[in-house]
């Protein structure tokens, strides 16, 4: 079912949010550090309040609460003593239109004394480097061994330890930042994209030392959002400017501004030890895992989180350990990324069981589906019993069964010329939610008329996924309706009843699971009251409901105090992976032919959306493993915009098939789990796989340049 | 210079196509993505042929005729984009269309190859471009 707002999108008359004119409205604008660290000294604001049509011109001092959490390492709102990333805002300018508050921003005269910069998050920890926060440069740290690893991997037949890397990431919503504040009566409405509104209002009524009733986020529509819109600062920049504006304010980030100043997925340094015996059971396993957060905590410690638990991915695994740190640096600020910590993990863990594999003269598949989870099995790392919805072998048995897999030795044989080819396959497990001992819950409300029209407002939001669409469906099933006399808004804190962020794989499973409730309510009132009118006329045509998503029954090798500090997972989506590639052994270029995608998807409710976010998944799984990477010296970022930061185009993708491997996960609205970031995590080990595939060398680093693979063929 | 069929006379020469269309005109389906000609958003015909909107200056199009998303004529192809689940968040999809619409012109019955090609200049983060490839190849049928 398409999404409820492409008809106007494909005639070009939906108004996002940084479409939106009100009258007498101002533009803003940011200035920001052009260091990746230093010493505030002074910031002299006088030339550019001065400029013809300069309506305000604030700096830290300015904000009422400078922070954007509740902790100083949560950074401030705008610098005001020290920069710790280049692209970080120090003054915001309001003026009568955009060009000239883009001018008064470069005329506010910042003052720095710089800093040494810690550019290397392999050395951030060690005492002769400069600290950043007051508590050091370590910004969290998790670790958990389930039994004597060193002696598993000493008794084991095999082992294999593999060291890689994995770069910085950037979302490229093609929206960039952006949208309009206004104030009325000491209330502020701010829209501006946002995965996460009850956050944010908390945010800006934080910053800004109002109450939270008095702030209103209205989050959509919004151009992608991947991740990014999670710990943007956008809606309190808006919020605090139209303030001391005393007029709606409109801002928007350039390309350059995203670029810099924009989060980006964590970079990981990962050492993988495994450990088989010599039929192929896995005997241990052992990751260390060093992610670089850049200057303010933002997701790390939570990213973190998701890494040790995936650190095993979905394989039975009898001892296994996870030790892993976060560190502070000057290079960008990590944050939020579709896959959460899992991407550069499952690299790690997926490339060294292909290793294993090859030493053990086994088959890939044949390998990985003798160790693989099946429903209801304990977790490799922590011990807890997992969904019996989970068809991490069935999903791997659909990839494998692809003819693209099948076929792979016939299709090598048919290379010609310098063109070398090569099919990899690769898998992955992602949790769905908060995971357990975090309160994770969702809401919706849901009001009928007397003609029994029903609508409902329910969250997560939507930020192009349709999940909306999905909510209304759901609604017409459980209520046995027509979904056309069914309206569903999402995305207005004002009216939505906080549900949490857009994020961990939980829209579906968790917001979907609240209008399920919701209907269920209302069609047990509507048989008592024997009909909408009925309802209307007693007062009770008005629901709400909670869904709390369920935590593990039995939290395994886990403290239950400490439940919450590891947050492993009931619910699993999963995905297993082919690519087809060749590789140009003298260019070192790469071209992928195919990929196959089975997702473990529960049942998919609205299967054209599944296919839409398998296919975007895969194809910035792409990116992520061959072209992709924010590169920095010395915490000065090299790429800048789309000309040197490329994404895949239509040219680059290659025909993705998507299999959908359904099956009901018993806790799931209509069956349903979440698979949006699921299909990012595979792509990246299934394409290294095929590059060792075609040309015998496997890679360690991601992306995969030509520049890289041509030094490891030399 | 012509908007969708409509003479009109720019005040600014030196301004983007891209900012007269959308501020002066109220014609928002172009969007600005990078500024720079890399992503494609900002899509519009300029005698027919898909140009970057915030690369031309208004001097350079006084005496062209502009088509924008709006000034197409409502055809199957929009329609393929919908039905065929085209559109997630939206924000290339003008530019997508516009691009679409100037490749059907030259090649009603296009191959995958030229279909890729052809939106080659348009990025998009959120499909992968599958059900946009999907889609113009529908709506040549």
């Amino acid at each position: 079912m398409p999404a409820e707002q492409a008809r106007e999108i494909v005639v070009g008359t939906l108004e996002y949010v940084t479409d939106l004119r009100f009258p007498g409205m101002l533009h803003g604008a940011v200035t920001r550090s052009a260091i990746p660290h230093g010493r505030i000294v002074a910031i002299d604001t006088t030339k550019a309040a001065a400029m013809p049509g300069v309506r305000a011109v604030l700096i830290g001092a300015d904000v009422p609460c400078n922070r954007l959490g509740p902790a100083d390492v949560d950074g401030p709102v705008l610098a005001d003593q020290r920069v710790r990333q280049v692209g970080e805002a120090i003054a915001l300018v309001a003026a009568v239109d955009e060009g000239t508050a883009r001018r008064a921003a470069e005329a506010v005269v910042v003052t720095v004394e710089p800093l040494p910069v810690v550019a290397d998050p392999r050395t951030a920890l060690s005492p002769e480097v400069p600290k950043l926060h007051e508590g050091g440069n370590l910004a969290g740290r998790i670790g958990f061994a389930s039994g004597d690893v060193e002696a598993a991997l000493a008794a084991a037949d095999v082992v294999v330890e593999r060291v890689v890397g994995t770069g910085a990431q950037e979302h490229v919503a093609i929206e960039p930042p952006g949208g309009v504040a206004l104030w009325e009566a000491g209330q502020v409405t701010i829209w501006c994209g946002s995965q996460n509104p009850g956050l944010h209002r908390r945010k800006v009524a934080r910053a800004l030392n109002v109450e939270i009733d008095d702030v209103r986020l209205v989050a959509g529509p919004v151009g992608g959002a991947f991740g990014a819109r999670n710990d943007d600062p956008m809606p309190v920049f808006l919020a605090v400017l139209a303030k001391a504006a005393g007029a709606p304010v409109h801002m928007r980030m350039t390309r350059e501004e995203v670029m810099a100043a924009g989060p980006k997925r964590h970079p990981f340094h990962t050492t993988v030890r495994v450990g088989f015996t010599e039929d192929g059971d896995l005997a241990a396993s052992d990751m260390t895992a060093l992610a670089d957060t850049g200057p303010y905590v933002t997701s790390g410690p939570n990213v973190l989180k998701t890494s040790a638990e995936m650190s095993v991915g979905p394989y039975r695994m009898p001892v296994a350990r996870f030790d892993g740190r976060v560190v502070y640096t000057n290079n960008a600020n990590a944050g939020a990324f579709r896959g959460y910590g899992v991407p550069q993990v499952a690299f790690a863990l997926e490339t060294a069981i292909d290793e294993a594999a090859a030493r053990l003269g086994m088959d890939p598949v044949e390998l990985r589906m003798r160790n693989l989870l099946r429903g209801g099995d304990r977790h490799g790392l922590y011990g807890h019993a997992v969904t019996p919805g989970l068809r991490a072998a069935e999903t791997l048995a659909a990839a494998a069964a692809d003819e693209w897999w099948v076929s792979r030795r016939e299709w090598q044989r048919a290379a010609r010329g310098p063109w070398r080819r090569g099919t990899g396959i690769a898998m992955a497990v992602k949790g769905v939610g908060l995971g357990s001992g975090r309160g994770d819950a969702a809401r919706a409300r849901l009001i009928c008329d007397i003609n029994g029209h029903v609508r409902i407002w329910a969250g997560p939001n939507h930020t192009g996924q349709a999940i909306d669409v999905a909510y209304r469906q759901i609604a017409a099933d459980v209520l046995g309706m027509d979904p056309a006399r069914i309206t569903v808004t999402v995305g207005d804190s004002q009216l939505v009843p906080e549900s949490g962020a857009t994020a961990a794989s939980r829209s579906m499973y968790a917001g979907g699971s609240a209008v399920a409730a919701v209907c269920e309510r209302y069609k047990a009132a509507l048989a008592e009251a024997g009909g909408p009118a009925r309802l209307v006329e007693l007062g009770r045509a008005e629901f709400e409901a909670t869904f709390h998503l369920p935590d593990v029954a039995d939290p395994g090798l886990i403290p239950p105090k400490r439940l919450g500090d590891h947050a492993p997972h009931l619910v699993y989506g999963c995905s297993a992976q082919v690519v087809r590639l060749e590789v140009h052994e003298l260019t070192g270029e790469i071209r992928v032919a195919g990929v196959v995608c089975a997702v473990d998807c529960g049942r998919a409710i609205n299967p054209g959306a599944v296919i839409g976010q398998a296919e975007g998944g895969v194809a910035q799984g792409l990116g992520f493993a061959l072209m992709e990477e924010h590169r920095l010296d010395g915490g000065r970022p090299l790429t800048t915009s789309l000309e040197n930061y490329l994404i895949p185009t239509a040219r680059d993708v290659p025909e993705i098939r998507t299999l959908l491997v359904e099956g009901d996960e018993p806790t799931g609205p209509m069956g349903a789990k979440g698979m949006s970031e699921v299909v990012i995590v595979p792509t990246g080990p299934a394409v290294a796989a095929a590059v060792a595939d075609a040309v015998g060398v496997r890679p360690a680093r991601l992306p995969i340049t030509p520049e890289r693979l041509l030094e490891g063929l030399r | 210079m012509k908007v969708n069929g409509v003479p009109v006379t720019p005040p600014d020469p030196d301004a983007r196509l891209l900012d007269y269309l959308r501020d002066d005109l109220g014609l928002i389906g172009a969007k600005e993505g990078c500024g720079m000609g890399e992503c494609g958003s900002c899509t519009v015909l300029m005698d027919g042929v898909p140009v970057c909107s915030c690369l031309v200056l208004v001097c350079q199009a006084e005496d062209a005729d502009v088509t924008t998303v709006e000034g197409l004529r409502r055809t199957a192809l929009q329609e393929a984009f919908v039905t065929g689940q085209a559109v997630q968040c939206g924000f290339c999809i003008a530019g997508m269309v516009v691009s679409a619409s100037a490749l059907l012109a030259e090649h009603p019955d296009p191959t995958d190859e030229q279909i890729r090609a052809g939106l080659e200049g348009n990025l998009c983060r959120c499909t992968g471009y599958g059900a946009i490839v999907r889609a113009v190849r529908e709506a040549a049928r």
